[in-house]
């Protein structure tokens, strides 16, 4: 198995988020410094660049099956762009505070967007008008994630998770976590929540049967959580070490995770959508596929020449995107 | 990910004392430097094209709400955020309401790995309004914290004050913070490698204080010389009504006790001269004197000089005692208290002190915020110095500010430089000694402390 060049493009500044249209044909991102480009996955070409948000753009969000993006940033606004048609839709002004945390919600349900700004959470329409307001948060919210079937939303705090329903958007469940959370994550079939944390360690609650596990042994904070699509393995970063626990069961507590060893310390885990590939980035440049499951793990290793920032799996889990500190988007070929 | 550390200095000062003038005035004249600005809710930086980010000052707190163990939530979240760019900023500047303790800003930098590896705390500065400080001073705890934490003190709109004034509020302030450099401005026109790039937490340069207040402590607070003939004399403690006062120490308003009421510790000796040699010899010797046992001594007994400790036991402040002297000569008194007036009568007369000294100034005693150093030649005994020291910050690290310190390690050829606050420490070894004498120096700043205690601990550290 390898990784190869497909294409790369040159942005103007740190690139700050990544995103697949949903029909795997566009790739949206967001520089630290504000501009968003549209870039074609096939090639590359640049299809669009919108000026995003002043002092900088945090966050992008593809609507599903649509061809709508959402960003959000630290003019504190929420901005909805056509990717497809290259114009900026709507504009949420949601206040003073960045707009560090959006998300759309999966699943059947009516479209939303939740969007985490300062202590302020709310429930977006497609249209970008205020759907819900909850009231604040008691910390600035930190992260942000929908349940897979989209019925809920949990939002994480210093000090905190708190679970908001979707469609009458009462809290389902408040947790208690006497820490900060750099990351939340579900597993896909909606069994574990689980937070990342400063502490550094990682949290996972089962809602369903309130049984709560805390891993630790972290040697820094844990910001890159991510789950495979069948809700066994979670990677996590923290360490120079991908560690991934086995989550079949009651869960990874007394099972030694599996250590998946980097030259540097880990900044980034992502898995395949539908397969079982895991890519993992860090500091040094390093780029990694992984098979957790196999006795040899590694499947494949890149250096890129400066640090990965974020890494996002086209629709099809054949290209993997990578932004970088420098500014550049790499989409590498992931080829058996 | 190998690049220098981003400096970040801290300004704190309340509304009004001129802060925000000289965040302007350093925007304005480091134009060419990438700085950005994180400032409170109350922010009112005015450059154009500037890194401007207003934050709501969020603590995290750790461990049940321990100042100590606090961080800002909020800077952890935009530093991370300012380190995501492709071309790294030049300096932080972090601008903390009057409210806010400047120890969580300092901890954040102290404790969280990623603060730690991308930024460097330079320094806290502290702008006072030199005119209103002292009410805040007397009536709040955060204005003095604010000054005990600091690294560099502005004393600005010194135009609205007095010269004496100001001479008083210098005083006051370095009773509170003996290791700041203070700078007295008018519209915060102070050079800016005074306030930029001081390195007020760089451990190499820890040892930059003020070597007058390292002078060592003493068990008296006041001694005279006097010259007296042969025969037996009155000492006399207090005033009786409508006496006059014959000896001034200074800076009389405060007004402090060392032990009992009603109990004063004098001792007399002989003395050879007023020279400065003589003066030092007999100052050494009525050291010894004083941490030697005491003598009790009633109303109407005798005393004689010589190497004894006389605790004079008053009645309301007064006691008169007689001194009785063999050999006419140069004698000279140590008082313990320099507050109680003390005269000695010959033959009805009062007789004036032919020279006098008052030891460590009594405003170090008026503040519960005070600086405590120590120096002192040694080598210490690591496992003796890492159980005091960790102990002092288990039991007293909510109450010690900062603390800096450059020491003598038995063992070590190196300076072993420190830096602390609250109860995280931050300790290594820097450079060979050399040919440089082997001295410790240590300072620590914070609320109630024993100096005596301190003295003493740090003293049993000392290898035999």
């Amino acid at each position: 198995m390898q990784l190869t060049k497909h294409w790369a493009a040159q942005l103007d500044d740190y690139i700050i988020d990544l995103g697949w249209s949903p029909d795997g044909n566009l790739l949206a991102a967001a520089s630290g410094a504000g501009p968003i480009t549209i870039l074609a996955g096939a090639d590359g070409a640049r299809r669009h660049e919108f000026a995003g948000h002043e002092g900088g753009s945090n966050a992008l969000a593809w609507r599903p099956g649509s061809s709508v993006l959402a960003s959000g940033g630290q003019d504190g606004a929420v901005k909805l762009w056509d990717g497809l048609a290259g114009q900026h839709v709507a504009t949420a002004a949601l206040g003073r505070p960045w707009v560090e945390h959006i998300a759309w919600r999966p699943g059947p349900g009516a479209p939303l967007l939740a969007a985490g700004a300062g202590r302020k959470f709310v429930y977006l329409n497609p249209d970008a008008t205020v759907r819900h307001q909850f009231k604040d948060a008691p910390k600035t919210i930190t992260a942000l994630s929908w349940h897979p079937q989209g019925g809920c939303a949990a939002v994480a705090f210093f000090g905190g998770v708190c679970i908001w329903d979707a469609d009458d958007a009462l809290a389902q469940k408040e947790y208690a976590y006497g820490n900060g959370i750099h990351a939340l994550a579900w597993s896909p079939d909606g069994r574990w929540l689980v937070s990342g944390n400063q502490d550094p360690s990682v949290h996972l609650w089962m809602p369903e049967s309130d049984v709560e596990l805390q891993m630790s042994g972290y040697e820094t904070k844990v910001r890159h959580l991510s789950f495979d699509s069948a809700s066994r393995w979670l990677a996590t970063s923290g360490s120079q070490d991908a560690c991934v626990w086995d989550c079949t069961g009651s869960g990874p507590e007394g099972r030694e995770p599996v250590m998946l060893p980097h030259p540097a310390q880990v900044c980034g885990t992502a898995f395949q959508r539908a397969h079982g590939l895991l890519a993992t980035a860090s500091q040094d440049g390093s780029v990694m596929l992984w098979s957790p499951d196999r006795k040899q793990p590694m499947r494949a290793t890149v250096k890129m020449p400066s640090q990965a920032t974020s890494l996002a799996w086209s629709p099809d889990d054949k290209l993997l995107a990578i932004g970088s500190e420098k500014g550049i988007v790499y989409v590498l070929r992931c080829e058996p | 990910m190998d690049t220098d550390p981003i400096p970040v200095t801290v300004l704190t000062g309340f509304l009004g004392s001129g802060k925000t003038t000289l965040l302007n005035r350093i925007l304005s004249e480091r134009h060419g430097r990438k700085l950005a600005v994180i400032e409170n809710e109350f922010g009112e930086v005015g450059v154009d094209n500037q890194l401007v980010i207003q934050s709501d000052e969020e603590l995290f707190e750790m461990n049940n709400g321990c100042i100590c163990c606090s961080v800002r939530g909020d800077l952890i979240r935009i530093l991370g955020r300012l380190l995501k760019r492709k071309d790294r900023l030049d300096g932080i500047l972090i601008e903390t309401t009057g409210l806010a303790n400047p120890a969580p800003v300092a901890q954040t930098f102290f404790t969280d790995d990623e603060m730690k590896r991308n930024f460097r705390l330079d320094g806290i500065v502290t702008v006072v309004d030199a005119k209103h400080v002292s009410a805040h001073l007397d009536s709040d705890d955060e204005s003095v914290k604010q000054l005990a934490f600091a690294d560099a003190i502005l004393l600005n709109k010194t135009d609205l004050s007095t010269p004496a004034e100001l001479d008083a509020l210098e005083a006051r302030i370095r009773g509170i913070n003996a290791v700041a450099s203070i700078t007295r401005t008018t519209n915060c026109d102070v050079p800016l490698d005074r306030v930029l790039d001081i390195g007020g937490f760089n451990l190499g340069r820890a040892t930059e204080i003020d070597p007058k207040f390292l002078e060592p402590e003493y068990p008296f607070e006041w001694a005279g010389a006097y010259a007296l003939p042969a025969g037996s004399h009155q000492l006399v403690i207090g005033h009786a009504p409508g006496e006059e006062h014959d000896h001034d120490h200074g800076d009389g308003h405060h007004h402090h006790h060392h032990g009992t009421e009603n109990e004063l510790d004098v001792a007399v000796m002989p003395l050879e001269s007023t020279g400065e040699a003589d003066t030092t010899a007999a100052r050494d010797a009525a050291v010894g004197v004083f941490s030697d046992w005491e003598r009790r001594v009633k109303a109407g007994e005798t005393i004689e000089p010589g190497r004894t400790l006389n605790r004079l036991l008053l009645d309301e402040g007064l006691g008169t005692y007689t001194l009785k002297v063999r050999e006419p000569g140069l004698f000279a008194v140590f008082e313990g208290c320099g507050e109680e007036p003390l005269h000695i009568h010959v033959a009805g007369d009062t007789v004036k002190p032919a020279w006098q000294a008052d030891y460590h100034g009594a405003h170090e005693h008026s503040e519960s915020v005070s600086s405590v150093g120590i120096r002192q030649a040694g080598e210490l005994d690591g496992k003796r110095l890492n159980e005091w020291i960790g102990g002092l910050l288990r039991t007293k690290g909510n109450d010690i500010y900062r603390m800096k310190g450059v020491l003598s390690v038995k063992g070590a050829a190196k300076r072993l430089v420190f830096q602390g606050i609250h109860m995280l420490f931050d300790a290594k070894f820097d450079r060979d000694w050399g040919a440089e004498p082997r001295v410790n120096t240590l300072v620590f700043i914070g609320k109630n402390l024993d100096r005596s205690e301190l003295n003493e601990a740090f003293k049993a550290c000392l290898s035999a």
